[in-house]
């Protein structure tokens, strides 16, 4: 699907973003010091407990931060080029989003054939009539009947509304789509069907997907790479198979052991705790954010923040220049 | 004989338009059967779970077990005495209640927010008027945060200086404050993070083996119910389609709908084994 | 205590110029009020210490025959119109504290039954508030008084229009708490911290006053705040209009009247001083209720 020198140019690239948020004169860091990088035609997934920052990666790169939060430090490159914080129109060009509750996504009021025309003709040069045939094209594509184009949202189901969510966002043809957790409120048959439309429209289209979730079975199914975040930070990265195969950072260990698993014998046995929990905005630890938590945790961790391994884990468990403790 | 009985379980609602509209308008009664004829049994001790998609009929039979929803039809047996017998006087009715609890799925909408935590403890204690003296109250409510891994100051403090996992506890601790017998857990860490729902899965087993509980678990993901269940239902539109121990069901299902959820379901476990 | 000062609410207060400031307008005009006694000169409802030759005395210009000086004048009686302003100020206080919450108590059993008990009682309560509204204050005050004004002997009278105000006022004024109140009851009873107090077995009656009432509270604060402005500025719309308080001890209202007659010969004082007492109290809680209500709605977070 993508060859190395897809590789070599990112499609998106984060540097060091940092979200901060302002309340009664203090400041904390949502996101704190992120880089990050999504290639073409792959899925990212953006994977994290509430609270780890990463509906608030979504939305600084869709421009989407509002008071009291702003992004105080970082740079977001999209094909190359530096975006402009505040500039709207780019990225409803180049990147969409598709949000969690698809009732609230679309407009009651007016079918999805006008708010599908409306987008397209937004973004392309387009007569009506050439925009509706674009329209019907779309609704196809995501399995609607084009026959129910003029219809309104309240007669689909969740599901099928969702579709019309995501053919709205394909409607640009952006490179990029970012979607905060589509099917968590979805039923499960459900959500293997959006995922699947997903992974469909990735292959066919070509187009990116960063997958925002806290659902690990969904990143197992779904995504080719994987970004762990921890209180605004990034725990770990890589290809989903070795993040969640052999886990490097002990956060994501913990949470691979936590998950529970369809297992035709498994009989009631415990499951793995993470001691604690995830610090609030106010007190997040002087050096790595877990190391309260953390088994394998090391003198150093305490007050110093661990940089990126290896381009693989933010740990000092894998500082190779590290002396033996 | 089984700990709980549910015998032709039925609950329907009735949707129609006021008699006369009908009459003019021409149109039908239409009367939607949330829950159809559904039977299944808990023996003591273990946990019967009930997985379903929303429309399934879930949370209505767990309303119908917990005796806030009466059933249309069909009955409901907890060790051998009938929950809705309109025989029972209201002393019995009393201990009836006092031997089902149930935990809610949302954390924010379980806990009555402007009460106190040691108060909203000491309600049933109360109502059921379990202790004598005072005292022995304010101990036992104590007891009951230190059963599920909180504190005693706790009891000071309001719902919402709480996490999300830690209310949860606290509901856990409300429905052991009576001895109950049977636990209903509505969906109880659908709305919790993963590692907060391992610490409160695990609890919930601790307290069964400890106190012999019965469980009732209701939950639309099949890698928890997995985790927690000796026996699965699994609801499809108010009917049990399947019925089984949690090794065979999930080993070898037989009903096309549960193979379905089980394709269908996201599973880190296939992935990494 | 210290929790609220170090709340959210508080902050919000500290730097908000408009609450400080109405709330201290507030709070002063109130505390002039409840003092009203220690801070007048002279008390204007005591007949023998008037003296009609003090009558129209421009404010801060010594009177003419009798030589004394009146800090906002006199009105056509001789009183001192500062002392009559506050002595006034205590009625209508009254009047509309006492009004506030004969609808405040209404209202919230009203809704706090309508909403969750339902079915037809909530339909009756509900189209019993839409009856209500579409008549105005006022006029439902004007009936009341005329009915007790042909019942009562004339030597309650003056009792009888303090509570004939009280409640006509009350009375049309306790739809807004009903309604807000059903509302949030009919939320707050879907919830599950209600099914668990059903579980334990308590009455329906003990649910809803222990478990909804405490949370459907907090827009009633707001209600009330408003509601006051209106009370108080009914009170002086129904004694301006003459079915009020009597003129021999007069509220803001009836001072207005009385200003009104006299404004054009050249006694402006006797209007503009009751007047702006009023605007400035009315006004007040006014921007106090609003600011209330938005630092009490759910922000987004």
């Amino acid at each position: 699907m993508m060859d190395d020198k897809d590789m070599q140019t990112p499609l998106l690239q984060i540097n060091q973003l940092t979200v901060t948020l302002k309340k009664r004169q203090a400041l904390f860091k949502a996101v704190d010091n992120l880089s990050l990088t999504v290639n073409k035609g792959e899925i990212l997934g953006l994977v994290g407990e509430s609270g780890a920052g990463k509906s608030m990666v979504g939305s600084a790169i869709m421009g989407l931060i509002d008071k009291p939060l702003f992004i105080s430090s970082g740079e977001i490159y999209f094909k190359q080029r530096r975006i402009d914080i505040n500039a709207q129109p780019f990225r409803g060009a180049e990147i969409s989003m598709i949000f969690q509750d698809p009732l609230v996504s679309l407009n009651p009021l007016r079918t999805i054939g006008s708010q599908l025309v409306e987008t397209i003709r937004t973004h392309i040069p387009l007569s009506k009539s050439e925009a509706l045939e674009r329209a019907k094209r779309l609704l196809e594509e995501v399995g609607i009947d084009p026959a129910r184009i003029n219809a309104y949202p309240h007669t689909f189901s969740g599901g099928m509304r969702q579709r019309v969510v995501i053919a709205l966002a394909l409607a640009p043809e952006p490179s990029l789509i970012i979607a905060d957790e589509p099917t968590t409120a979805l039923d499960v048959s459900v959500q293997a069907q959006i995922l699947d439309l997903l992974k469909q429209l990735c292959k066919d289209r070509g187009t990116s997907i960063i997958l925002i979730t806290h659902d690990m079975g969904v990143i197992a199914d779904t995504t080719n790479r994987v970004a762990v975040l921890y209180s605004g930070r990034l725990a770990e990265i890589g290809k989903t198979y070795d993040v969640l195969k052999n886990p490097c950072h002990p956060y994501t260990k913990g949470l691979v052991a936590a998950t529970p698993q369809i297992n035709g014998a498994s009989l009631k046995n415990k499951l793995f705790q993470i001691p604690g929990s995830m610090p609030d905005l106010n007190s997040i630890p002087a050096g790595c954010a877990f190391y309260p938590r953390c088994s394998q945790a090391v003198s150093r961790c305490e007050g110093e923040r661990p940089a990126l391994f290896d381009n693989r884990t933010a740990c000092w468990l894998f500082d190779k220049g590290a002396k033996p403790k | 004989m089984s700990y709980v009985t549910a015998s032709r379980l039925t609950r329907r609602y009735d949707l129609s338009d006021p008699w006369f509209i009908r009459m003019i308008a021409g149109r039908k009664t239409n009367v939607l059967t949330a829950v159809n004829q559904v039977s299944f049994s808990i023996e003591k001790g273990t946990t019967y779970a009930l997985v379903g998609e929303s429309g399934s009929g879930k949370s209505t039979i767990a309303k119908m077990l917990a005796g806030v929803l009466t059933p249309s039809q069909g009955s409901i047996e907890i060790d051998g005495q009938d929950f809705n017998n309109p025989g029972l006087n209201n002393a019995n009715k009393k201990l009836l209640r006092q031997r089902v609890q149930m935990v809610f799925q949302s954390p924010y909408a379980s806990l009555n927010p402007r009460w106190k935590i040691g108060d909203i403890l000491l309600e049933p204690i109360n109502a059921f008027n379990l202790i004598e003296d005072k005292a022995s109250r304010h101990k036992r409510v104590i007891e009951l945060l230190e059963q599920v891994g909180m504190s005693a100051h706790d009891q000071m403090k309001y719902p919402h200086e709480f996490s999300g996992g830690q209310r949860q506890r606290i509901s856990i601790a409300r429905a052991l404050a009576c001895h109950p017998e049977l636990i209903i857990c509505d969906e109880p860490t659908s709305a919790l993070d993963v590692s907060v729902q391992a610490q409160v899965l695990n609890l919930l087993k601790d307290l069964q083996n400890e106190n012999t509980l019965t469980y009732l678990f209701i939950s639309h993901d099949l890698a928890v119910i997995s985790n927690m269940a000796d026996k699965i239902g699994v609801l499809k539109d108010g009917e049990l389609v399947e019925e089984g121990k949690t090794s065979d069901l999930l080993a070898n299902p037989q009903h096309a709908y549960t193979k379905m959820l089980l394709a269908a379901a996201p599973d880190i476990g296939a992935y990494i084994s | 205590m210290r929790r609220f000062f170090q709340s959210d609410i508080f902050y919000s207060f500290r730097y908000s110029p408009v609450a400080i400031v109405s709330f201290v307008i507030i709070v002063f005009i109130m505390l002039t009020a409840i003092f009203a006694d220690l801070i007048a000169p002279n008390n204007p409802f005591d007949p023998a210490s008037l003296n009609l030759m003090n009558g129209f005395t421009p404010p801060m210009q010594a009177n003419d025959f009798t030589g004394e000086i009146f800090l906002m004048g006199t009105d056509d009686q001789g009183r001192d119109l500062f002392s009559t302003i506050l002595y006034g100020l205590r009625i209508s206080l009254f009047v509309g504290v006492m009004a506030v919450m004969l609808a405040m108590l209404l209202g919230v059993m009203l809704g706090l039954v309508a909403g969750f008990v339902g079915g037809w009682i909530d339909s009756f309560i509900m189209r019993f508030a839409d009856i209500q509204m579409t008549f105005p204050s006022i006029l439902v005050a004007m009936l009341i008084y005329g009915v007790a004004k042909g019942i009562l002997p004339p030597e309650v009278r003056y009792e009888m229009s303090i509570a004939v105000l009280i409640i006509s006022i009350g009375l049309s004024e306790w739809v807004p708490f009903a309604r807000t109140v059903r509302g949030s009851t009919l939320v707050e009873k879907e919830k599950e911290y209600i099914i668990a107090a059903k579980m334990v077995g308590l009455s329906r009656y003990q649910i809803m006053i222990r478990h909804i009432l405490p949370n459907v509270l907090s827009p009633v604060l707001v209600i009330a705040t408003i509601t006051f402005a209106l009370a108080i500025i009914a009170e002086a719309t129904l004694s301006f209009l003459g079915v009020g308080v009597p003129t021999t001890k007069p509220s803001l209202g009836t001072l207005i009247r009385i200003g009104q007659d006299f404004l054009f010969s050249g006694e402006w004082w006797i209007l503009f001083f009751p007047a702006v007492t009023l605007l400035a109290f009315a006004l007040s809680i006014n921007l106090f209720g609003d600011w209330l209500r938005d630092t009490l709605n759910p922000k987004l977070k």
